[in-house]
């Protein structure tokens, strides 16, 4: 049987079989039809119907459940998460395996979806080495870029934030991060 | 995504292979899944045989957060008698429509696993229920 206690390693499998045999576009349409409107439907409903409270109950119960490290925040018009630790990606580094070329980017594959079809705009990067954020708010309350630095608990903030290659969306849209910006 | 969300990844996963690439391409997926992914887990139970078989599958549904599964080593091989299988348990409570062919990966993946151990895998049942019997080759499942 497969069973969830090993699940990222062959999600993560998964993914390059996916790339190998049917093309990369074949990913983001998996992305997209399998996890984001099928299996997180969950996700999505409360999200929708609740907006940011939907994605407080959302992350705040799955992160505690995957004993990630990372915080929430709540502001007027956005909705953030600082990820310290990722379990996911953490666990895929602690075993070596890295079947697909872009692991991390399956987040947005289906979170971006998501929050598109729920009125919500996405500002987010991830240094593929288990450190992200995101800030969800609604398009007329979007920033003319990149958040501003939100204290002790903004994960750019790290010392070891800057490693890797990063990638970064501002307003839901794909961006190439200038070397040393931050 | 949390632990049970992991399986409705899988039933979703399934059900996108199948409806986007038909029936020969989800039977693939599942096989290349035994063939590449778990090739350590053949590679256990050739060096290690039944004994190693039986470790693998009880130490495995342990560690699973629902069912009734109990995993014995008998003179015809390793029986995994599933009464309660997790994954389809966490998909009904969840609400979740079951891809019908859901069961099959177990035959497929274990099948393939198996034949690359040099065993034998047989499997009854289905839809939360089932049994699996792993023998070595040439001998009675």
């Amino acid at each position: 049987m497969i069973g969830v206690q090993d699940f990222i390693g062959y999600y993560d499998w998964t993914f390059e079989y996916l790339r190998r045999n049917h093309g990369e576009a074949a990913v983001q349409d998996y992305w997209l039809r399998a996890i984001s409107r099928d299996s997180q439907r969950h996700a999505r409903g409360l999200i929708e119907a609740k907006g940011f409270d939907g994605m407080e109950e959302y992350w705040g119960h799955t992160l505690a459940m995957e004993e990630a490290g990372y915080t929430l925040d709540r502001g007027e018009d956005y909705f953030r998460i600082d990820m310290f630790v990722c379990p996911s990606k953490g666990d895929l580094i602690q075993r070596g395996l890295a079947a697909y070329h872009d692991y991390c980017e399956h987040c947005m594959g289906w979170v971006k979806p998501m929050m598109d079809d729920a009125g919500f705009v996405i500002d987010h990067e991830h240094n593929h080495a288990g450190q992200c954020y995101w800030e969800m708010r609604r398009p007329a309350s979007r920033l003319p870029g990149p958040p501003a630095d939100r204290g002790p608990h903004d994960v750019r903030n790290l010392p070891h934030w800057r490693q890797a290659e990063h990638h970064r969306y501002v307003h839901s849209e794909s961006t190439t991060p200038e070397p040393d910006a931050d | 995504m949390s632990a049970g969300d992991f399986y409705f990844a899988i039933n979703a996963t399934f059900r996108f292979i199948h409806d986007a690439y038909g029936k020969e391409a989800l039977i693939d997926y599942w096989t290349a899944m035994a063939r590449e992914y778990h090739a350590d887990v053949a590679a256990r139970f050739r060096s290690g045989g039944l004994a190693e078989v039986r470790r693998y599958w009880a130490d495995y549904f342990a560690h699973e957060p629902s069912g009734d599964v109990s995993v014995r080593l008998t003179e015809q091989g390793v029986e995994v008698d599933v009464r309660d299988c997790p994954a389809i348990r966490w998909l009904r409570d969840g609400g979740r429509e079951i891809a019908p062919y859901y069961c099959e990966h177990c035959h497929y993946i274990s099948t393939a696993i198996a034949r690359q151990a040099g065993m034998r895998f047989e499997l009854v049942g289905g839809g939360g229920a089932c049994r699996q019997v792993f023998s070595i080759d040439g001998g009675d499942a």
